[in-house]
C-alpha cells in the first residue's frame, strides 16, 4: 500500500483529489433533490408529527399542550392492542405464504425455457399493477354472499353459503387472500433475479456430488438468497402490517373488527376524532413498534456477513 | 400576536402537509370512489364581464347523494349565480366515502369550504370552533322560521351555527306487498312490534326462493351504532349514557331484550349472514331479495328513480316496537349547511346560504317533490308548499313519514361517536353470538366509561 503511494507524484495526488471532490459535489447535487424531498414530505412532519403529539387540536382553535395525554390514552385503549395483535397476525397469514409461493414460483421460472419464463414472469407480475382498489372491489364481488363468485362455486358442491367479509370468523382470511395475490408478483421477481445471479459452478458441483433438488435448495439456494429473503421479509413485513386499502373497501374494518389493521385504526380515528392528538400519538407508536420489530429480525437473522 | 398567527400559519402548513402524505400515500381521495366533481364551474358563465371579475368566490361542498339530490345541488347553485353578481359560488359534489378525510385535510390545510353541508349533532363542531356564528350573516327572520323539532341541530343557546336543508326520520320500515300477499299476510299493515315483525318473518320464510331473505336490517357495528338509537330509546326510554354522562347506561335488560330481537332475526336466518346491500342503499329491496327492509326514509326516492314499478307495491311504517313500549324507534337525521369559521367571506356565504335554501320556498320545493316527499323541511311555509304540490297525493307514504313517524322522533344523540359505536359492537357481537349478550353489554359499557373518562364528557353534558 505505501509503495504504492510513493510511486503517484504529488501533481498526481492533487489531480486525484481534485477529481474527488468534483464527484463529491456531484454527488452532493444528485442528492439534494430527494434530500430536499425528504425533509419537506418526511422530516418535517415527522417532528411536526411528535410536537403536535403533546397537543390537543382541532385545526380551528390555538393547540393546547396536554403532555402525555394523547400516548396514555391510545395506551390505555384495548382496542389500539388489539389492532397490532391483529396486525401481527395478518402478517403471519400473508408474509410466509407468499415468500413461499413466491419462492415456488421463482423456482419453476428459472428451470423453464427462456420464452416461457417470459410469459410467467408476465402473468404473476400483472396483480402489483392492478391498483389496491380495484382487487378490493374484484374481491368484493367474489365474496358477494348472494351471488358471488365463491358462494356460486361451492353451492355446485352443496356448500351452504358463507358470509366470508360478513363472518369474523373468515373476514380477515377473506382479505389476506387478496394481500398475497397483490403482494406475489414483486417478491417473485426479485427472488427470480436473485436466482438467477447464483453461480451455476455450485450446482454443477453439487451434482456431481450427487445432490438432489432437495439438497441443492437447502443448501445452495436457500444461504445464497439470505439477503434477498431477509429485505423481502422485512418489506414484506411492514407492507402486510400496514395493510389499509383493502380492509377499507372490503370491509370498512368490520366485522367486529376483526378486519380493523393498525393504519386504518389510526385512519378511522383521524377521520372520526374533532381533534388530531390521539390518531397521530396513534401513529408514532406504531412506528416505534415497525421500527423495534425489523430491527429484530435483522438481529436474528444477522445478515452483515454475507453483506461483507 | 404576530408571533402567534405565524405558528399557527405554521403548524397548518405541516398538519396539512402531514395529512396530505398520509392520504396520498393511501391513494388519491377515497379508494373505490371517483374524484370530487365541480357541480358548477360558473366561470365565464355569469352575465356581465366587469361584475364577475368583481365577484366574490366562495366554494361549497356538498356530498353525493341520489341523483335527484345532486342534480338540485347543482341547479341551486346555478340558480344562485345567476340571480346576482356579487358572489360567485362555485360547488362541489364530494363522493360521500370521501367526505371525511377530504373535509380533514382540508381543515388542516386551512382551505375548508366557506360553506357546507353538515349531518348530525353540532355541538362537538361548535366547542372545536369549527362553525360560524349565523346570527349575523343570516336574516334574523329566516332563523326564527325554523321549526321547534329542529333547533337542537340548529342553535346552541340562542346562537346559530346551522340551517337545516331536511330532517328526515333514520329507521322507517318498509316491505313488499307482493312478498307479504304470497305469505297469506295482510299487504297493507306492517308489524306494530317486534313479536309480529318475528311472526310475519316465520310466515314468510317457508314462500321465498334461493337468495330471498324476510329482512334485512342494519348488520355491522358502525350502521347499529347510528341508526339504532331511536330502537334503544324505544326500549329502554333512554340512550347510552346517564343524563349527567357521567356513567354509561346499556347493562340492563331493555338493551339486552333490544340485542335478543336482532339475535332472533339472526339465528332463525330471516336475516342474510352478509348484509346484501349498504343500509343507506336500496338495491336489494328493489332486487326483490327482502321482504322487509330497515332504512332511512329516504330510501324511498331510490325506489321512485330506480325501481319504480315497485313505487306502489311498496308498504312503509314505523320500525317495530318493544312490548308495551309507545315510544318512537327512529332518529330524525338531518343535513345542514353551515358557514366555516374561518371563512374569509362570511357575508357573502350568509347571503348565498340565506337564498338557497332560507329564501323563497320555490327553491326548496323541486328538493322535496324529487325526493319522493320522504324528507321534511325546517320551514312550515316550504312545508305548506310541498304540500300543494300536483305530486302530493300520489305519494301516500308522505304522510306516514311527516305525521306518523316523524313527530316524535328523537334528536341523533350529542355524545361522541364512539360511545355510539360502543353500543353498535355491542349488539352485533350479541346479534352474531361472538358474545354472550349480558358480556357484550359489558364490553361496551367498559369501553363507554374509558371515553367517558377520556373525552372529559361529565363537563360536557347538556343542561
Amino acid at each position: 500500500m505505501s509503495t504504492t503511494t510513493e510511486l503517484i507524484s504529488k501533481a498526481e495526488v492533487k489531480r486525484l483529489n481534485k477529481s474527488k471532490y468534483r464527484d463529491t459535489r456531484l454527488a452532493f447535487l444528485m442528492l439534494a433533490p430527494v434530500t430536499i424531498m425528504l425533509g419537506i414530505f418526511v422530516i418535517y412532519p415527522a417532528f411536526q408529527a411528535v410536537y403536535l403529539s403533546f397537543q390537543d387540536w382541532s385545526f380551528y382553535k390555538p393547540p393546547e399542550f396536554v403532555g402525555w395525554r394523547n400516548f396514555t390514552n391510545v395506551l390505555s385503549d384495548p382496542l389500539f392492542f388489539a389492532a397490532i395483535r391483529r396486525g401481527f397476525v395478518f402478517v403471519l397469514m400473508t408474509v410466509p405464504i407468499m415468500l413461499v409461493l413466491a419462492f415456488l414460483f421463482a423456482s419453476l421460472v428459472v428451470s423453464v425455457g427462456k420464452k416461457f419464463a417470459t410469459t410467467l414472469k408476465v402473468s404473476i407480475y400483472i396483480p402489483t399493477i392492478i391498483s389496491g382498489v380495484i382487487a378490493s372491489i374484484i374481491f368484493v364481488l367474489i365474496y358477494d354472499y348472494s351471488g358471488g363468485l365463491l358462494n356460486a362455486t361451492l353451492a355446485n358442491f352443496d356448500v351452504a353459503p358463507i358470509a366470508w367479509i360478513g363472518d369474523p370468523k373468515w373476514a380477515l382470511f377473506a382479505i389476506a387472500i387478496p394481500a398475497i395475490w397483490l403482494g406475489m408478483g414483486l417478491t417473485s421477481l426479485i427472488m427470480v433475479a436473485a436466482m438467477v445471479d447464483i453461480p451455476e459452478e455450485f450446482y454443477e458441483a453439487a451434482a456431481m456430488e450427487g445432490a438432489n433438488w432437495w439438497q441443492k435448495t437447502l443448501y445452495i439456494t436457500i444461504p445464497q438468497m439470505k439477503n434477498v429473503i431477509l429485505y423481502l421479509l422485512i418489506t414484506g413485513f411492514v407492507a402486510s402490517i400496514q395493510q389499509f386499502e383493502l380492509p377499507l373497501v372490503m370491509t370498512g374494518g368490520g366485522p367486529l373488527d376483526s378486519t380493523n389493521l393498525p393504519n386504518l385504526f389510526i385512519f378511522n380515528h383521524f377521520r372520526n376524532d374533532i381533534t388530531v392528538g390521539y390518531s397521530i400519538a396513534a401513529a408514532l407508536l406504531l412506528f416505534v413498534v415497525l421500527g423495534t420489530v425489523s430491527a429484530l429480525i435483522f438481529k436474528v437473522l444477522n445478515s452483515e456477513k454475507l453483506v461483507d | 400576536m404576530g408571533f402567534n398567527v405565524s405558528r399557527r400559519h405554521f403548524l397548518g402548513a405541516g398538519t396539512g402537509l402531514a395529512a396530505a402524505a398520509v392520504l396520498t400515500a393511501c391513494g388519491s381521495g377515497t379508494p373505490g370512489e371517483p374524484a370530487p366533481e365541480e357541480t358548477t364551474g360558473t366561470g365565464g358563465e355569469t352575465s356581465g364581464g366587469e361584475s364577475a371579475a368583481a365577484a366574490v368566490t366562495i366554494q361549497f361542498w356538498h356530498r353525493t347523494f341520489t341523483p335527484v339530490e345532486n342534480e338540485w345541488y347543482a341547479n341551486i347553485v346555478k340558480q344562485f349565480n345567476e340571480s346576482q353578481s356579487e358572489v360567485k359560488v362555485v360547488g362541489t359534489e364530494v363522493p360521500a366515502d370521501a367526505w371525511d378525510q377530504k373535509m380533514k385535510s382540508a381543515q388542516a390545510a386551512g382551505k375548508a369550504p366557506d360553506v357546507y353541508t353538515h349531518p348530525g349533532a353540532i355541538q362537538d363542531g361548535v366547542n372545536a370552533g369549527q362553525l360560524r356564528e349565523l346570527n349575523d350573516i343570516v336574516p334574523q327572520e329566516a332563523l326564527d322560521e325554523i321549526i321547534d323539532a329542529a333547533l337542537p341541530v340548529s342553535a346552541v343557546g340562542d346562537k346559530y351555527y346551522a340551517y337545516p336543508l331536511l330532517l328526515e326520520p333514520q329507521t322507517v320500515l318498509f316491505w313488499n306487498k307482493t312478498m307479504l300477499e304470497a305469505a297469506g299476510l295482510d299487504p297493507e299493515v306492517g308489524p306494530e312490534t317486534w313479536d309480529e315483525l318475528l311472526e310475519m318473518c316465520a310466515a314468510i320464510k317457508p314462500t321465498l326462493g334461493e337468495g330471498q331473505y324476510c329482512i334485512q336490517p342494519a348488520a355491522d357495528a358502525p350502521t347499529f351504532a347510528w341508526s339504532t338509537v331511536g330502537q334503544q330509546y324505544n326500549f329502554a326510554g333512554h340512550t347510552a349514557l346517564t343524563d349527567d354522562w357521567t356513567a354509561p347506561n346499556v347493562e340492563n335488560p331493555e338493551y339486552a331484550a333490544l340485542i335478543e330481537g336482532y339475535k332472533a332475526l339472526w339465528d332463525n336466518d330471516y336475516m342474510p349472514k352478509q348484509a346484501l346491500a349498504a343500509y343507506v342503499a336500496g338495491n336489494d329491496y328493489g332486487e326483490e331479495k327482502v321482504a322487509f327492509k330497515v332504512s332511512g326514509s329516504w330510501m324511498m326516492s331510490e325506489i321512485g328513480s330506480d325501481f319504480p314499478d315497485l313505487l306502489g307495491r311498496t308498504g312503509v311504517g314505523r320500525f317495530p316496537t318493544a312490548a308495551g313500549s309507545d315510544r318512537t324507534t327512529t332518529t330524525l337525521g338531518n343535513f345542514k349547511w353551515v358557514v366555516d369559521a374561518k371563512t374569509a367571506n362570511a357575508e357573502a356565504a350568509g347571503k348565498f346560504l340565506a337564498w338557497s335554501i332560507a329564501g323563497d320556498p320555490a327553491n326548496l320545493v323541486p328538493f322535496f317533490v324529487n325526493t319522493q316527499f320522504t324528507k321534511v323541511s325546517v320551514r312550515q311555509s316550504v312545508q305548506d308548499a310541498v304540500a300543494d304540490d300536483a305530486a302530493a297525493a300520489d305519494a301516500p307514504w308522505s304522510d306516514i313519514v311527516t305525521n306518523e313517524i316523524a313527530p316524535d322522533a328523537i334528536s341523533e344523540p350529542m355524545y361522541p361517536w364512539d360511545v355510539s359505536l360502543a353500543v353498535g359492537t355491542a349488539m352485533e357481537a350479541g346479534m352474531k353470538g361472538a358474545q354472550p349478550i349480558d358480556v357484550a353489554l359489558k364490553t361496551a359499557a367498559d369501553t363507554i366509561a374509558q371515553v367517558i373518562e377520556r373525552d372529559g364528557l361529565a363537563e360536557k353534558a347538556p343542561n
